[in-house]
């Protein structure tokens, strides 16, 4: 079987220092992260006694370029991990599959490092901007950064260092939940007797992006009022916690007079279905993504998981939630009468499907590779494709200038 | 200069004596328009010529910088792409309006040279007029700046004010500047005329009826006070956001496990701050240099000692003023980075050389982590 890895590579402006990365998203796991592993590559001769650093950063940015009067900078940049690279200062450093591989193609110039991700640490996550704005994206980054010089806190410059964007990332657990979320709301009239009541439940706790959402919906009408009509919203609720800001927008929603009114006395049971796209909110301003490098495959931000025993308020950086939200219009005098249903919106981590059905024969592939490593790697050599990112350095060099 | 004016029975007098500090205030004035001179001018004498020359040169170099400051400021806003946001259209709101205020300099330079209003009633009228709207209409757009300022960095992402809510905000501007600078035009209530050496125009805050002091009090609180105060709680409300966020962000890189490097953090934290508080004290100390002169002037012309109001007294607070409305575009147009950068590129012979650095890396570097090597590599075995 020949499998192809791709590999991104970035250099710096005069092209002494390379990066290579396996991968651009890393993926928090909740209970662990995926630690952040490549390999950097510097040309023969050209340190000089002079040592490469990296660091791991992330950017807050919460607010637009455009409005920074006064001196305020709407944007933060914490260093989460520094280490020198170049000399390593720990030769015997275990290396993960990826970075052996990549060192020994690359050869004798090669070092690998490793970033680990602090626990805590933010996914990324983008704010969509309206239209035609083309100022820095809103929201939580990620950069890896290589530069020379001779300590750490050396002035960095432009020529000699690379910084490459990547991503972290939460993917759904394996267990999708067995419960149903649901929610009963009912409505007394100040100058009637009475109640109409109603109770949402979703099919699911735990959507994937694209997937369709289920909203049943019963009504039962015990008031004199009558249900003139029933809108179905999906809300996307993005909290801000850097600046203690949170909004609410609609990424779906429907209206709907089928079966209504619901007069006094009836009932309806009616199931709503709506699909969350990012595709339907482009040019929306606000409306939260999952950190994007490229315009293709956008989707929504993902739900913000947190480990078991902490709360949703101790998370860092954009915390988003989803909810169902169902609104009764009672008619003018009746006023409106809303629930809304908390449910959670993933990425399925990779193989979810294959994983439970194939737990066994994985094990047995993994016992086999290990048993013809050797044979494994040199196969796989020969077919690492290198993402090249010379012309957004090229793109980044001017805009930086 | 007033030796310039029209022959009459004073000018005779004063041409024979050679020397007109020794006349009333106002003898200059043709018959015609003896009866716009309050009677409280008449006790003082005629300023010395020297004095005039220095208001005359005063006003020669206001006049032009406002010009240049504000004709750049109207010229780069309305003709650039990159500083066309909603905020910035106060900011081009404010720069018309000190434009608006710099049409009078002529005017004044003409009545400086000849002695007395030009245009009668009429020129006094037009005079003040002017004054009235501009200053009214600035002093109004700078409490808005700071309320626009203070919605965007309280809430940056969705705080903002969009076009819809500037351009109300701009009318209301126009709107707040009415009433009290059309009202004593039409002599409806309070009235225009002569001040200060007789050369330029404000409303009277000389005559002593209800009426007139009511007038004072009134225009007191709406040209000065409220703005004044809306500036103040603006700013001192933006202040207590950053504090706050600055505190927020600190409490996050806490929970990352991300301990600042102490000394340069805080130092970094200190100057975000008094950055902004040293911003907003330049602000409200131009407002206060502005119309606190004229306030003072004016509420003492009414309640107080009407004697301390010599003609130079008065024309200070003209004066105040009309330097403010060249400095405006100096505080808030050029402390704007995007302005900075377009004056950089359009006008490369004004010298401004903007830090790239800034803008080409993201933000302020906060922190650092306490990570060490050693733990990194440890748990990299699988």
């Amino acid at each position: 079987m020949v499998v192809s890895v791709k590999v991104f590579k970035k250099a710096t402006p005069n092209g002494k220092v390379t990066f290579y990365l396996g991968r651009r998203d890393f993926i928090d796991h909740i209970d662990y992260c995926d630690p952040v592993d490549g390999v950097i590559v510097v040309e023969p001769d050209y340190l000089k006694n002079r040592k490469v650093f990296g660091q791991l950063a992330t950017t807050y940015r919460y607010g637009r370029e455009e409005d920074e009067v006064m001196g305020v900078k709407f944007s933060k940049e914490l260093i989460l991990c520094r280490e020198q690279i170049v000399p390593m200062t720990n030769p015997n450093m275990e290396m993960t599959p990826m970075q052996e591989k990549l060192v020994r193609k690359l050869g004798s110039n090669a070092y690998p490092f490793t970033f680990h991700f602090p626990p805590n640490s933010p996914s990324s996550v983008t704010l969509q901007q309206e239209g035609d704005d083309n100022g820095k994206p809103l929201g939580v980054e990620y950069t890896i950064r290589a530069f020379v010089g001779d300590s750490e806190d050396d002035r960095q410059h432009k020529r000699s260092m690379v910084s490459l964007v990547i991503k972290k990332l939460q993917y759904a657990p394996l267990n999708r939940g067995q419960r149903l979320p649901s929610s009963l709301v009912s409505k007394g009239f100040t100058f009637s007797n009475g109640k109409i009541s109603l109770e949402v439940t979703l099919d699911r706790e735990i959507y994937y992006h694209g997937e369709k959402t289920a909203a049943t919906v019963q009504v039962s009408n015990n008031s004199k009022k009558s249900v003139k009509s029933i809108k179905c919203f999906i809300v996307q609720h993005t909290e801000i916690t850097m600046v203690n800001a949170q909004f609410s927008k609609h990424v779906a929603q429907l209206e709907t007079k089928e079966g209504c009114p619901i007069t006094p006395g009836a009932n309806l049971t009616k199931t709503f279905y709506l699909i969350p796209l990012a595709a339907n909110n482009k040019d929306r301003h606000g409306i939260a993504l999952d950190g994007h490098l490229k315009d293709e495959d956008v989707n929504l931000a993902s739900s913000t998981m947190v480990q078991e025993g902490k709360s949703t308020g101790d998370a860092c950086g954009i915390v988003i939630s989803y909810s169902v939200r169902i609104k009764l219009n009672c008619g003018t005098l009746g006023g409106e009468m809303q629930t809304d249903v908390p449910f959670k919106l993933l990425q399925p981590a990779p193989g979810t499907i294959e994983k439970k059905r194939s737990n066994a024969m994985k094990k047995m592939k993994s016992i086999e590779q290990h048993r013809n490593v050797k044979g494994y790697y040199q196969d796989d050599d020969d077919n690492i494709v290198f993402e090249d990112f010379a012309k957004m350095r090229m793109n980044n060099v001017n805009m930086a200038d | 200069m007033h030796i310039n004016g029209p022959s009459g029975p004073q000018a005779y007098v004063n041409d024979s004596l050679g020397d007109g500090s020794v006349f009333p205030m106002g003898h200059g004035y043709p018959a015609e328009y003896q009866h716009m001179v309050h009677a409280h001018w008449r006790g003082f004498r005629e300023a010395p010529i020297y004095y005039h020359a220095g208001f005359y040169i005063a006003f020669i170099v206001l006049m032009l910088s406002s010009i240049f400051g504000n004709g750049l400021v109207i010229w780069i806003f309305s003709t650039s792409k990159s500083l066309r946001t909603p905020s910035n259209l106060l900011i081009l709101n404010l720069a018309i309006f000190d434009l608006f205020m710099c049409t009078n300099m002529p005017h004044y330079l003409i009545n400086a040279t000849v002695g007395y209003i030009v245009g009668g009633d009429l020129g006094c009228d037009i005079y003040a007029l002017n004054g009235g709207i501009s200053g009214m209409g600035a002093s109004i757009t700078n409490a808005f700046i700071a309320f626009d300022r203070y919605k965007t960095i309280s809430n940056p992402i969705d705080g903002r004010l969009s076009y819809g809510q500037i351009v109300l905000l701009i009318l209301f501007t126009w709107l707040w500047a009415t009433p009290f600078s059309v009202l004593p035009l039409f002599q409806i209530w309070g009235r225009y005329q002569p001040e200060g050496f007789l050369t330029t125009c404000s409303f009277d805050y000389l005559t002593n009826t209800d009426e007139n002091r009511l007038f004072v009090r009134t225009i007191f609180v709406w040209s000065y006070v409220i703005p004044m105060t809306m500036i103040l709680v603006s700013y001192y409300k933006l202040f207590t956001h950053v504090r706050v966020h600055e505190k927020m962000l600190a409490e996050q890189a806490k929970k990352m496990n991300v301990k600042s490097l102490s000394a340069n953090a805080n130092a970094d934290n200190m100057s975000v701050e008094l950055r902004i508080a040293k911003a907003a004290l330049i602000i409200y100390m131009l407002f206060i240099l502005a119309w606190t002169p004229y306030s003072v002037v004016a509420l003492i012309g009414c309640f107080g000692e009407q004697q301390l109001i010599t003609p130079f007294v008065s024309m200070l607070p003209c004066l105040a003023c009309k330097s403010v409305s060249c400095l405006d575009p100096w505080v808030y147009a050029t402390s704007h980075p995007k302005y900075r950068l377009e004056l950089e590129r359009r006008l490369p012979w004004l010298g401004i050389r903007e830090k790239h650095a800034t803008s080409g890396t993201s933000g302020g570097q906060e922190s650092v982590a306490s990570v060490s090597g050693d733990t990194l590599a440890l748990s990299v075995q699988n």
